[in-house]
């Protein structure tokens, strides 16, 4: 049963090679992005020490480690191809196999996710050689065990949250671009991806505690980092393995709905 | 023998929203959406037994697909009871799904950007296919038809021939008791029509299995199928043998003949219904059962230089059942 998934990881690292320039662009792109951020704190650093209770070398290194989780929680090909797969009909391939769709495409993203990290390590020591930025990175076996803990539950949680998003398609299968744009600006800023969200006044930040959009990059981050203590950790935990239990039922209701509606229309 | 496919009253109707044209109609189609209802299969029944071959025909809209996908459990029916093997395809059971397979012309399956191999290798893990019986499989399909030297080749880069060849091994891989069959031939050309039709018949022939095959070009289903499903409109016209349409539908022969003068053509309207008449050439519709008799005649009569008494062609025949059908409808 699990080889079917194993195949389909292997099949989805083949196709991301396939296109070499594409695949080399895509680095390309992912080194200025570091260069970008780095040049544009050095700049707003020069004025003052500190920041929003952030030093430089502090920001630098929230900045570079969002860039590294967002790199495994947010690459998912998934994303990209399920909206599409329910709207124009190809779901119907995939439906009328022994085959969990939804599995087919967390392996798929899961593939995607790994080779992205260990390309990202790879730039990542890179810049770290050039740049030589102050980094300081955690030493306490909890602190990395939590990191990891909260880093999977990231990986699933987003999972749940694009796909439900994409499910859209099964009842506007004509468009689903406005959406997933939206969904994407909401979890660049809500989840820590731009700046640390205790840059923000204080009732706008505890109001976006309450969505499940930190959970994706800002704690993971903020752990890395030190900046979360030890007893608020497991309050953390809890409620992130909460937003994915939570998550998870609404994307099944969502499927189920969906696949409903797409068996009494067809496409 | 029990049947493998068995619908009875089968009903399928989808909710469409109209737009009006130009830019106005679709604004108002933001707010305001007016349904109606199509009736893609309105109240059909058959049975098919294992083994058989059958050909679904019917012009674009006819319910052909719409059929196949409730079969396929992809949609479910509006009303009426389906069973495929036993089952009640729509529940999706994955027994069930093993023992099937569904392949649109129109639709593609494999990794568009990889190998045909590498997806034949997730169909063998998705059906659980052990490795001898997947190498034999392989080797054995792909030299059927004639795709041995193109499975490591990037699918992209293949023919839509090639291409559909390779969607077929794909699908049978599992070696599927039941086959649906959506437009297998669509696009090709007629030396890969040829190819893929001789392949349907002898994998057929050899796995006894179930196949129904729906199709734009009657060459298809004429080479392949005993059996004929004609539907139009979401209704069976005809379910029966490809043989007794002719009978059915067209109890006439044409007769042609060349002649060696001009003929008197008042003369000649009365041996029979002259459909074209022409430099010297003339065909004429006459009763099946007078067919002989009155071309005796006109042998004896005209100053005849040719002859021949022919079946109409099928397409013809075809063709006049969903005008006749058309006719009724719109009555």
């Amino acid at each position: 049963m699990s080889k079917i998934y194993l195949t389909v990881f292997s099949l989805a690292w083949q196709n991301e090679f396939v296109y070499r320039l594409n695949f080399i662009l895509w680095r390309i792109r992912n080194l200025m992005r570091f260069f970008l951020t780095f040049f544009l704190w050095e700049g707003v650093f020069t004025t003052s020490k500190q920041m929003f209770g952030y030093s430089k070398s502090e920001m630098l290194t929230y900045v570079f480690t969002v860039i590294l989780v967002s790199a495994l929680v947010q690459s998912a090909p998934s994303a990209d191809n399920i909206g599409g797969e329910i709207g124009n009909g190809d779901l119907s391939n995939y439906l009328v196999k022994p085959l969990s769709y939804l599995k087919y495409w967390f392996s798929r993203d899961l593939a995607s996710k790994s080779l992205n990290l260990v390309f990202a390590m790879v730039e990542f020591s890179l810049l770290a050689i050039i740049l030589h930025p102050v980094f300081a990175i955690p030493t306490k076996i909890l602190t990395i065990a939590a990191f990891l803990i909260t880093i999977s539950l990231a990986v699933v949680l987003y999972f749940f949250i694009s796909t439900c998003s994409r499910f859209i398609s099964f009842w506007a299968p004509e468009n689903t671009w406005g959406v997933s744009f939206i969904i994407v600006i909401f979890i660049e800023t809500l989840a820590g991806s731009i700046f640390p969200l205790d840059v923000l006044p204080e009732n706008l930040k505890n109001l976006i505690m309450l969505t499940p959009f930190p959970y994706l990059l800002y704690f993971p981050t903020a752990i890395f980092l030190g900046k979360i203590s030890s007893t608020q950790l497991p309050k953390i935990l809890f409620i992130a393995l909460t937003w994915v239990i939570i998550m998870f039922f609404f994307m099944r209701y969502l499927w189920g709905k969906g696949l409903k509606n797409y068996s009494s229309e067809g496409r | 023998m029990d049947s493998v496919i068995k619908v009875s009253n089968l009903k399928k109707y989808y909710k469409v929203h109209q737009k009006d044209p130009g830019l106005l109609g679709s604004l108002r189609s933001l707010f305001r959406r007016e349904y109606f209802e199509v009736k893609a299969v309105d109240n059909i029944s058959f049975e098919i037994d294992q083994g058989e071959l059958i050909g679904f025909i019917g012009p674009n809209g006819a319910g052909k697909t719409t059929t196949l996908k409730v079969l396929s459990g992809l949609l479910y029916p509006s009303s009426g009871s389906v069973r495929v093997l036993g089952y009640e395809p729509f529940k999706r059971q994955s027994e069930f799904q093993r023992q099937f397979s569904l392949v649109m012309g129109q639709k593609n399956q494999l990794w568009w950007d990889l190998p045909a191999f590498e997806s034949f290798i997730l169909n063998k893990e998705i059906y659980g296919v052990p490795d001898d019986i997947f190498k034999k499989t392989v080797t054995e399909l792909s030299q059927m038809l004639d795709i041995e030297d193109v499975l490591k080749v990037q699918v992209r880069k293949l023919s839509l021939g090639q291409r559909m060849k390779a969607e077929l091994v794909a699908a049978l891989l599992h070696r599927p008791k039941v086959l649906f069959l959506d437009e297998p031939t669509i696009g090709l050309d007629v030396l890969a029509q040829k190819k893929m039709r001789d392949f349907i018949k002898e994998y057929n022939q050899k796995y006894k299995s179930t196949i129904i095959l729906t199709s734009h070009y009657m060459g298809d289903v004429k080479e392949l199928c005993k059996r004929v499903i004609i539907i139009d409109r979401g209704m069976i016209l005809y379910d029966g043998s490809l043989s007794a349409i002719v009978e059915k539908f067209a109890p006439f022969k044409v007769i042609n003949v060349d002649f060696e003068v001009a003929p008197d053509l008042d003369r000649l309207k009365k041996i029979g219904k002259l459909v074209k008449y022409e430099d010297l050439h003339a065909e004429i519709e006459v009763h099946r059962e007078k067919a002989a008799k009155l071309a005796g005649s006109l042998l004896s009569d005209f100053p005849v230089a040719d002859l021949t008494i022919e079946e109409p062609a099928m397409e013809d025949i075809i063709r006049d059942v969903f005008n006749k059908s058309n006719l009724l409808t719109e009555v």
